[in-house]
C-alpha cells in the first residue's frame, strides 16, 4: 500500500495537514491512535494571545513580525507570516464547508469565558462562543444569565459566577444563575457519574425535549438579556439547536467550554474528519506507528501495531503526534524520548527546570516548551546530525514554543501542519511522484 | 491478587471519550458505557468480585471503545473478561443455542428446508420468544441445503495441483449459510493460480466470547490453532479468512483474551481482501470486466479494529465502472449474536437506524460489507441486497454463477 503521504496523528495539525495535502489530489492517509487532544480543549483558537511579558496582544497579526523577530526558533518563525495567515484563513473556510462556522473579531483577538470563570485571548470561536453579534448583545444587556443542568457536574455555576466579577468585563453586571432539573425528561437514568456533556448534547438534539429545556431556561433567566449555558447544545446537530434553542428563548445565547469530554472541540474533531473523508482520504483509527523505514536518508514508509509485516509506504511522512499527554513525547526516569522515530530533541536536561512550584503560574512550565527540533523546512533531524527531507513535523511535537503561556496551541497545529502540507506539494509535483 | 499482566484499566484517564462513542451508551441509559463498565469498576472487582454489575450484560463487544480511547485501555476485553467471570452468571438456554453456530448449523443444513420455512412463521417466534428470550421480530439467517465443508471435499485432488496454495478458514457462516461465497473464494484463487485447503476448523469462538463461554472458547482456539497448524506446517502459508470477525478471533482474541499460544500461525493470518489486494500488488491485477454498480460500502466494527479496512476499500477502487459510495463508519447494532437477544432487539435497531437512514438516502444499487452479521442486520432493515466483497470481485473476474441480483435476501 502506498500513499503520497502518510500523517501519523489525527488531530488539529495531522487533519490540517492531511485535508490540504488530500485537496490537492495527493493520495493521502492518517493514522490515529485513539481520539485526539480536541476532545479535551475548548474549541476556540488560539493564534497569539500573550507576548513576552504577560501582557495581552489584542491585533496578534500586528505583534507577530516582532514576535518572529524575538523567537527565530519559533515554529511561527518556520512557517513565517504569510503561511501563519493563509493557514488560518484556510482553516476556516474548511470548517465552513462542513456547516461549521468560525468567527474572528476582524483580524484582532476576542475574549471567551472558560470554564473557571476567567477569560482568556482567543482568535477564533464558534458562533455560539463568540460572534460580532453576541458581542453587542453582550454590551447592549446590563443584565446577564448563567444556566447549567441539575447533576451535571462538569460545568459549575457556582465556581464561574465566584470568578466573574474579578473580571473586568463583567464589572457591574447583574449575574443570574440557575439550574435546569432535566429529570422529567430521563427515561431511565441509572448512573448520575455517566451524565456528561454528551448526554445533554444528546437530549437537546431531540426536538421535543429541547422545548421543555428551553421553558425552564426562560423561567430561570427572568429578564437577563443574554443567556450563558455550558457547551452541550448539540454535537453534530449544533446548528439546529443553537438557532432553535435562541428562537424558544427569544434572546441570544452564548457557549461556555465545559470540562472534557468537550463538545466545543468534538465538533471541530468531527468537521474535519468528515472534510478529510469527503475529498477521499483514508483515516486509519486505532492504530499506532511502531517505526519508520528509512532508505538512504529518506522515510519509504512505516510500520504498524494492526499493519503487522506490511510496510505503508509514503512519498512523505508527517509526525503529528502531539506532545506528551498524546503520547508523542515520553518522559519517564532516563529522560525524554520521540517514540516513533527516535528523533533529535530539543530539552532542558536539569529535570528541576523542567516544571515550577504552582499548577497555574503564568508563565507556565518549561516542558511545553520541549520537542522535536527541526529546520526551517520542519525536518527533523536523524541522529547523525542530518535532516530527514521527506519527514515533517507539525503541531505540539515541534520544540521552542509554550502553548500555555503564549496562547498559541492551536495556531501553531494548525499553521505548521499547512506548512508542511504545502512543502509536500510543492516537492510531489517537482518529483511527480503523485500515485495514478 | 492483581494481575499485573493486565493493569491496562489504570492507564485510564477517565476521559470519557470511549463512553462518547459507545453504540450503545448512545441509544440507552441502560449501559452505563464503557468507561463505567470496564476501567472504573475493574479496580472495585478486583477488591470485591461481587461487585458486578448486571448492566454488563448491555455491552455488544463491538469494541468501538478500544478504537477511540487515547490511553491504549484494552476496555472491551476487561468487560468481556468481567462478564464471564461472574461468579453468579447462569448460562441460558438461549445463550447456550445461540453461541453454538457449529452444532446449530449441522442441524440446520440437514434439515434447512424445514427450519428456513418455519423459522418464518410468527406463531414459533413468538413462542420462541416466550421460551427462550429470542426476540420474535428479529428474521433469523436461511441455512444452505448442503455445507461447504461437503463440497471441499471434493476439491483437495484438483487444489494438490497447485504451485502455490493457502489455507481457508471459511467459518460457520461461509459453511453453513452460504457455501456460494466459499465457492467464489476458492474460483478467485484458483484464477490466481492458488490452490486452496480447507481444514476440520470448528467455530471461531467469538459466539462464545460473546456469550460469556470463554472455556469452550479456549477449547475451540486450541482445535484450531492445532489444525491451521498442521495445515501450514513450516510454511509461511497465509491463512486467510472472508468473515471479520473470525478473523478478529483468530488474530486478536485468541492471544490477547483468550491467552493461547498463538506463535505457530502468527503473522499468517489475513482477512482475503488484504491478501487479495497485497497478490495483486506483487503480482499484477488480473483482467477486471467493469461493474457499472452503485455500490454502499459498510465497514464492520471488528475489521475497524484491526485495521483492515484500507485493504477492502482499495481492493474494490481496482474494479473499474464501480462507484464505490462510503458510509460514514458506524455500528450496525446486530453485533453477532447480541441483536437476537429479546432485551437487545430494539437497542440493536436504534444503534443501526443511522446506518440505515445513510443506505436508504444513498439508494444504491447494492451495499457491500465484509461481516456476515451486519449483512443481515441491514438486509433485515433496508430493502437492499448486500454483498461480500469478493462475491463482487468474482464476478469482476468472470467467475461462474456469481451474484443473482435480485435473488431472496436474509430471512424475511
Amino acid at each position: 500500500m502506498r500513499f503520497d503521504s502518510i500523517i501519523i496523528g489525527g488531530g488539529i495539525a495531522g487533519l490540517t495537514c492531511a485535508i490540504r495535502c488530500a485537496e490537492e489530489g495527493l493520495s493521502c492517509a492518517v493514522i490515529s491512535s485513539g481520539m485526539s487532544a480536541l476532545h479535551f480543549a475548548s474549541g476556540s483558537i488560539d493564534l497569539l494571545g500573550r507576548f513576552p511579558g504577560d501582557s495581552v496582544v489584542t491585533d496578534p497579526f500586528e505583534r507577530i513580525p516582532e514576535f518572529i523577530n524575538l523567537n527565530p526558533d519559533h515554529p511561527y518563525s518556520r512557517c513565517g507570516e504569510k503561511a501563519i495567515a493563509d493557514s488560518l484563513h484556510y482553516f476556516a473556510d474548511q470548517l465552513q464547508q462542513q456547516s461549521l462556522q468560525l468567527c474572528d473579531n476582524g483580524r484582532r483577538n476576542h475574549f471567551h469565558l472558560t470554564t473557571y470563570g476567567t477569560l482568556t485571548p482567543t482568535y477564533l470561536s464558534q458562533k455560539s462562543v463568540y460572534s460580532p453579534d453576541l458581542e453587542k448583545a453582550f454590551f447592549e444587556n446590563q443584565k446577564i444569565a448563567l444556566i447549567s443542568f441539575e447533576g451535571f457536574r462538569d460545568f459549575h455555576v457556582p465556581l464561574i459566577s465566584a470568578n466573574l466579577p474579578g473580571q473586568t468585563l463583567f464589572q457591574n453586571r447583574q449575574v443570574t444563575t440557575g439550574t435546569v432539573d432535566l429529570s422529567p425528561l430521563i427515561r431511565s437514568l441509572k448512573n448520575p457519574h455517566e451524565f456528561r456533556s454528551i448526554d445533554i448534547s444528546r437530549m437537546l438534539e431531540t426536538d421535543e425535549d429541547l422545548q421543555k429545556i428551553a421553558d425552564s431556561i426562560n423561567e430561570l433567566a427572568g429578564d437577563a438579556g443574554i443567556i450563558g449555558l455550558p457547551a452541550c447544545l448539540g454535537f453534530i446537530h449544533h446548528n439546529h439547536v443553537y438557532e432553535k434553542l435562541q428562537g424558544l428563548v427569544g434572546r441570544p445565547v452564548y457557549e461556555i467550554p465545559t470540562l472534557p469530554p468537550s463538545i466545543l472541540g468534538m465538533r471541530l474533531d468531527h468537521a474535519l474528519k468528515t472534510r478529510f473523508s469527503n475529498l477521499g482520504g483514508v483515516f486509519i483509527a486505532g492504530d499506532k506507528v511502531v517505526r519508520g523505514e528509512m532508505q538512504s536518508e529518506r522515510m519509504i514508509g512505516v510500520y504498524t501495531e494492526n499493519h503487522g509485516k506490511t510496510l505503508l509506504k509514503a512519498g512523505s511522512v508527517v509526525l503529528a503526534t502531539g506532545s506528551f499527554f498524546s503520547g508523542g513525547l515520553i518522559s519517564n526516569s532516563a529522560g525524554i524520548r520521540e517514540p516513533v522515530f527516535n528523533l533529535d530533541l530539543a530539552y532542558e536536561k536539569d529535570r528541576k527546570q523542567w516544571a515550577g512550584g504552582l499548577f497555574f503560574q503564568p508563565e507556565s512550565h518549561q516542558f511545553l516548551e520541549f520537542g522535536v527540533k527541526t529546520n526551517e523546512r520542519l525536518n527533523p533531524f536523524d541522529h547523525s546530525g542530518h535532516p530527514i527531507d521527506n519527514l515533517y513535523c507539525a503541531g505540539a511535537i515541534l520544540a521552542g514554543y509554550n502553548p500555555i503561556r503564549e496562547g498559541s496551541g492551536g495556531g501553531v497545529a494548525i499553521s505548521t501542519g499547512y506548512y508542511a502540507a504545502e512543502k509536500i506539494i510543492s516537492r510531489t509535483a517537482s518529483t511527480g511522484a503523485a500515485t495514478p | 491478587m492483581i494481575n499485573l499482566d493486565n493493569i491496562s484499566f489504570d492507564h485510564c484517564i477517565k476521559c470519557t471519550v470511549c463512553t462518547v462513542y459507545c453504540p450503545v451508551a448512545r441509544v440507552t441509559h441502560l449501559y452505563p458505557g464503557p468507561k463505567f463498565s470496564g476501567p472504573d469498576t475493574e479496580r472495585l472487582r478486583i477488591k470485591n468480585p461481587d461487585l458486578l454489575d448486571d448492566s454488563l450484560k448491555y455491552c455488544s463487544n463491538c469494541k468501538r471503545c478500544e478504537i477511540v480511547c487515547p490511553s491504549d485501555v484494552n476496555i472491551a476485553d476487561i468487560i468481556r473478561l468481567a462478564s464471564a467471570n461472574n461468579p453468579k452468571r447462569k448460562l441460558s438456554l438461549r445463550d447456550l443455542i445461540l453461541s453454538s453456530t457449529d452444532l446449530i448449523g449441522q442441524v440446520a443444513t440437514r434439515t434447512a428446508v424445514i427450519v428456513n420455512w418455519t423459522m418464518k412463521l410468527s406463531p414459533l417466534r413468538r413462542l420462541m420468544q416466550l421460551i427462550l428470550g429470542l426476540s420474535h421480530e428479529r428474521a433469523f439467517p436461511q441455512y444452505a441445503s448442503s455445507s461447504f465443508s461437503k463440497w471441499a471435499v471434493g476439491l483437495i485432488q484438483t487444489q494438490e495441483t497447485y504451485p502455490e496454495k493457502v489455507v481457508y478458514f471459511h467459518g460457520c457462516y461461509v459453511n453453513y449459510n452460504d457455501p456460494d461465497l466459499g465457492k467464489s473464494v476458492v474460483q478467485v484463487l484458483n484464477r490466481l493460480n492458488i490452490g486452496v485447503v480447507t481444514t476440520a476448523e470448528k467455530c471461531c469462538g467469538i459466539p462464545l466470547i460473546s456469550n460469556n463461554r470463554l472455556e469452550e472458547a479456549k477449547k475451540h482456539a486450541r482445535h484450531n490453532i492445532d489444525v491451521l497448524k498442521k495445515a501450514v506446517g513450516d510454511s509461511d502459508m497465509k491463512i486467510v479468512l472472508t468473515s471479520s470477525s473470525c478473523c478478529l478471533a483468530l488474530d486478536h482474541e485468541y492471544e490477547n483474551l483468550l491467552e493461547m499460544d498463538t506463535t505457530s500461525i502468527q503473522g499468517q493470518i489475513e482477512l482475503i481482501t488484504k491478501f487479495l489486494y497485497e497478490a495483486f500488488e506483487q503480482e499484477e491485477t488480473p483482467s477486471l470486466k467493469p461493474l457499472n454498480l452503485t455500490v454502499a460500502y459498510h465497514a464492520p466494527c471488528h475489521l475497524e479494529r484491526m485495521g483492515g479496512v484500507v485493504y477492502t476499500v482499495e481492493l474494490l477502487k481496482k474494479i473499474p465502472g464501480l462507484n464505490l459510495r462510503f458510509l460514514h463508519s458506524e455500528c450496525c447494532g446486530i453485533s453477532g449474536t447480541y441483536g437476537f437477544k429479546e432485551e437487545n432487539y430494539a437497542i440493536s435497531q436504534a444503534i443501526g437506524q443511522n446506518l440505515f437512514d445513510q443506505i436508504n438516502d444513498l439508494k444504491p444499487d447494492l451495499v457491500v460489507t465484509d461481516c456476515e452479521t451486519c449483512k443481515w442486520q441491514i438486509e433485515f432493515n433496508t430493502a437492499y441486497q448486500v454483498v461480500h466483497p469478493i462475491t463482487l470481485l468474482a464476478k469482476a473476474m468472470g467467475c461462474q454463477n456469481i451474484l443473482k441480483t435480485g435473488e431472496k435476501k436474509t430471512g424475511s
